[in-house]
């Protein structure tokens, strides 16, 4: 493999052209990037050897040796983009990784301008790449004529719960698409795809440096494209998570809902959803023990503190409903698939019609999901990752079965206040 | 950076809802009882949060005041009372940022008697290119196959002018001398113009009074080849400008000599469907279908790039220029009884006086605008059900204050009342104290908020603005039926006229097979058969159904 070892954006320009590009995005991951970039080198010299491939790195100026850890471990492939600074936000990024829209873009340009027919994005933090991830992530791209590849982690009933009870269920029910992971930071996709992400509108909206993930993904389900799976094991990652729950659950939710605002015309025509293959087996992992106390005692006191605001958007029934919930036993607590997905869509339309500050109206949302995930957690406690997949597919049939009650409420909101 | 639907398509106007409003009735952010780009711009969430699309600004530019600013003296500044031009920038910031597009007025036909243009051309020298801004004439007995169009007001087309020595030409009043467009320099004047409010970012402009710009003996000196000519090169500078603006003509005229205004494509992008207007009215009055779907059936195609603007009511007359006599008639005694309602050829209310304040009858009247094709304009106010008032004189009594709470003045201005530059309606009924946003915005049943939800469900189905329609015959005539489609989506739209509860019998054996789901609640109705299909609706009551498969 060539090696560039440039700073300049415009050097992938100049470069030969590639079948491939890897796109690593790094902050601060001295530690890391050095087997990251080497996982990737075995996994093109492995599995696309044949192939011209180039790893770009888009680094948002970390200050601890990144670049010079990547460049020592690499074996020549590497070139290095520039972006634009990320502009100073209000809150830090539950991913911890500052201008992410700018560095992605800067990838998919630079795949772009080589040529690339496969592109592949990983993040450097990860310390669980392994050189089969290059070639789940690029071969269904390369190979199988899919244009966009989501990784498929093996998670613990409590990883990515969020995910799990609220981003997947409803970016399946309005989308069509049972993406399970759609927020992922890793992905692969095909030149055709990477055309129309680079067309997109939402690159420079503020609220894409938190949702730019899951915006790209909806981008896919959205079109024209063919979609799969590929499953990568574990996903863990050096990264600290920068952010609180509240903060992370207010920017996760806040990007999936500022899309679903700008995609009406699609989702409220999509009226199935269809399943997508899955490249690869799913590993068993071995259950760990969560403990719901904590997560009982915050929906109480949210019922307790936050029920007047909750009632700007949640209907009388649903209010009735969570009272009985609040004086449940914590063993039999459950909230009901139905209820859950109203809650959600309620609080959607809520966000959409701007009935409360936005940003109070997500956090609001927190001992809600503390209530629901203490639920979840009591019913696949100590279960194996089939049977916790068993259970979020009931959930997100109860989703795709709700989903005239948000069509309804959304074509002919009612004022609850 | 905010994201917006529709921000690149240069047919944006398709799916447009157009907010008419007059800044000096809208908000007065100065307190000296006059609106402004100020208040205005104070008032833009509420637009926003309103759902419409696009703000067509009335006249604000310098001006005698003569004509509520369609005598303008100045084509490229502000009038003092209503702000600056930097204030107008800010505006048209300010409502960009929110994703509206902003419509100004371009008055083409004539100027102010005050316009330095006139009072240049006056004491020129007859023949001079300064003197052939105007149409001037030793005698006032040409061109006499044009009417009077404000006969209540104006007696003659010609008015002398001691100064010139010579008549001046006007198709409207006599202190609004028209302008001379066989005089190319006049043309170049018009484009400059443009330019300015081009370079500004205004999306699109309303050509006013556009079928009189050229005079030719022995016509009516109304809709000529050569006017069109004029209309052409105007339509190939804006273009030339770039893609995404708008030129929506002002042609009262019947359908087939608005059609002309489209030209194939090359003349303006938009024209008022006027004949639709009052005939919505009289359908309504009449509890028959008849008359919207005679006029819409004998409405001309128009080029794929073109759309109809329908309204209910603006800033004029309800005009019934274009109906018959027996028609007119019919309107007076059904909508204006009492004489001081009417005013030229038509009828000074607002859209609530006009129903009675019915709620369903307003209801049901948006519901058409709303669904039959063409993009919607709404007059200010009438999205709270605002009142009128006969009295001021002229249309002024559909131009009072907008009401934005029960305060004084209605949280228009801050002003001593007598400051204001029109009284605000106060009656019993329509008062401020009574219909206001403010407490609509507080009643989850207001108007207010049927509006906005109705605008927003509307938005949702590019159908309305751009589908084809099909009017459906049940024999029940008091149910109005047309099938909107447009590719996949299919919207069948069912509106009772009748003050009693109607059954309709629809023939939708076209669509055997799919399932009508009410658009508002989202309801599934029965599958559609081979048998005729039964609705019942209650006393002024529509559905809007998508045809599901």
């Amino acid at each position: 493999m060539d090696s560039t070892g440039s700073n300049s954006s415009a050097e992938p320009a100049r470069a030969a052209r590639a079948d491939i590009v890897v796109g690593l995005t790094s902050y601060n991951d001295a530690r890391t990037i050095g087997a990251v970039v080497r996982a990737v080198e075995g996994g093109l010299s492995r599995y696309f050897e044949s192939s011209a491939a180039r790893i770009v790195l888009a680094d948002a100026r970390s200050a601890d040796g990144t670049r010079e850890a990547a460049r020592a471990a690499s074996s020549g492939a590497l070139i290095e983009v520039d972006y634009p600074s990320p502009k100073a936000f209000a809150a830090v990024s539950y991913h911890g990784y500052p201008g992410r829209p700018a560095a992605l873009r800067a990838i998919l340009e630079a795949a772009q301008r080589l040529g690339a027919r496969g592109c592949a994005v990983l993040d450097t933090a990860l310390v669980s790449v392994t050189p089969e991830w290059i070639e789940r992530l690029i071969g269904p791209v390369l190979t199988g004529g899919f244009d966009y590849v989501s990784p498929y982690f093996a998670r613990r009933v409590n990883e990515g719960a969020i995910t799990k009870g609220i981003v997947y269920p409803m970016f399946r029910a309005l989308y069509g698409a049972r993406l399970r992971q759609p927020a992922a930071a890793e992905f692969g996709c095909s030149a055709r795809l990477v055309a129309h992400h680079l067309d997109q509108d939402f690159w420079d909206l503020e609220q894409a440096e938190t949702g730019i993930d899951l915006w790209l993904a909806v981008a896919a389900a959205c079109g024209e494209f063919r979609i799969c799976e590929a499953s990568l094991g574990a996903r863990a990652t050096s990264r600290d998570t920068p952010s609180d729950l509240s903060t992370t659950l207010a920017q996760v939710v806040g990007a999936l809902f500022a899309d679903v605002e700008h995609r009406v015309e699609i989702w409220q025509r999509t009226r199935k959803s269809i399943p997508v293959p899955v490249a690869g087996a799913v590993p068993e992992i071995a259950p760990a023990p969560v403990n719901v106390e904590g997560l009982i005692e915050a929906f109480r006191l949210g019922y307790r503190e936050l029920r007047d605001i909750w009632t700007w958007v949640l209907p009388p029934r649903t209010i009735i409903e969570l009272g009985r919930l609040v004086e449940m036993p914590p063993d039999r607590l459950r909230f009901d698939d139905r209820l859950w997905a109203n809650i959600i869509y309620d609080f959607a339309l809520g966000y959409s019609l701007r009935v409360l500050p936005q940003e109070h109206l997500l956090r609001s949302l927190t001992p809600l999901y503390s209530g629901w995930l203490a639920s979840f957690v009591g019913q696949v406690d100590g279960a194996g990752l089939g049977e916790i997949e068993q259970r979020v597919e009931e959930l997100c049939l109860g989703f795709e079965a709700e989903k005239r009650y948000l069509i309804a409420r959304w074509r002919w909101p009612e004022r609850l206040r | 950076m905010r994201r917006h639907a529709n921000a690149n398509d240069p047919l944006w106007y398709k799916d447009a809802v157009i907010y008419e409003l007059p800044v000096k009735s809208f908000c007065d952010g100065n307190g000296d009882g006059i609106g402004d780009f100020r208040g205005l711009i104070e008032k833009l969430d509420y637009l926003e949060n309103l759902g419409v699309t696009c703000l067509w600004l009335l006249p604000f530019f310098p001006s005698p005041l003569k004509d509520d600013g369609y005598d303008i003296a100045d084509y490229t500044n502000v009038h003092p009372s209503y702000g600056t031009l930097e204030d107008f920038t800010k505006f048209l910031h300010a409502a960009h940022e929110r994703g509206l597009r902003v419509a100004v007025e371009l008055v083409l036909n004539h100027t102010s008697d005050q316009h330095p243009w006139f009072q240049r051309a006056r004491s020129a020298a007859p023949g001079s290119p300064e003197r052939d801004y105007y149409v001037w004439s030793d005698t006032d007995q040409k061109y006499k196959d044009a009417r009077v169009i404000f006969p209540d007001g104006e007696e003659s087309n010609w008015t002398w002018d001691p100064v010139a020595g010579a008549h001046y030409w006007h198709r409207f009043f006599h202190h609004q001398p028209d302008l001379n467009y066989d005089n190319p320099a006049v043309v170049r004047e018009m484009l400059r113009v443009l330019d300015f409010w081009l370079d500004l970012g205004v999306d699109g402009f309303r050509l006013d009074a556009v079928p009189y710009l050229v005079e030719r003996e022995g016509t009516s000196c109304e809709n000529l080849s050569e006017t069109h000519a004029v209309i052409g090169t105007i339509r190939a500078h804006v273009d030339a400008a770039g893609p995404g603006r708008m030129l929506l003509a002002d042609a009262n005229q019947l359908p087939a000599d608005v059609r002309a205004y489209f030209g194939e494509g090359d003349e303006c992008h938009m024209a008022y469907h006027f004949p639709v207007m009052p005939r919505m009215f009289m359908a309504l009055h009449l509890e028959d279908r008849d008359p919207v779907v005679e006029v819409m059936e004998r409405t001309p195609s128009i080029p794929e790039t073109c759309q109809w603007a329908l309204f209910l009511r603006n800033h004029d007359e309800l005009t019934l220029e274009t109906v018959t006599a027996d028609e007119r008639d019919y309107m007076y005694l059904a909508y204006s009884a009492d004489q001081q309602g009417r005013l030229n050829a038509g009828i000074r209310r607002r859209l609530a006086p006009l129903v009675r304040n019915n709620r369903r009858r307003i209801e049901l009247l948006n519901a058409i605008l709303f669904s039959l094709p063409g993009t919607p304009v709404i007059y200010y106010g009438d999205e709270i059900g605002m009142g009128d008032n006969v009295y001021l004189g002229d249309r002024n009594g559909v131009r009072t204050p907008m009401h934005w709470n029960g305060d004084r003045n209605g949280g228009f201005s801050r002003a001593d009342p007598p400051r204001l530059y029109s009284p605000v309606i106060m009656d019993a009924v329509y008062g401020y104290q009574a219909v206001n946003v403010e407490a609509q915005e507080s009643d989850g049943a207001s108007l207010l908020h049927w509006m906005r939800n109705m605008i927003r469900l509307r938005g949702l189905f590019r159908v309305f603005g751009r589908g084809s329609v099909e009017f459906l015959r049940p024999a029940n005539r008091k149910v109005l039926a047309y099938v909107r489609s447009l590719e996949d989506d299919v919207v069948l739209c069912v509106a009772n006229l009748s003050r009693t509860a109607q059954p309709a019998e629809l023939d939708l054996t076209s669509f055997a097979g799919a399932t009508p789901v009410e658009m508002l609640g989202y309801t599934e109705f029965p599958p559609i058969t081979a048998a005729p299909y039964f609705l019942t609706l209650g006393p002024y009551g529509f559905y809007w159904f998508e045809l599901q498969r």
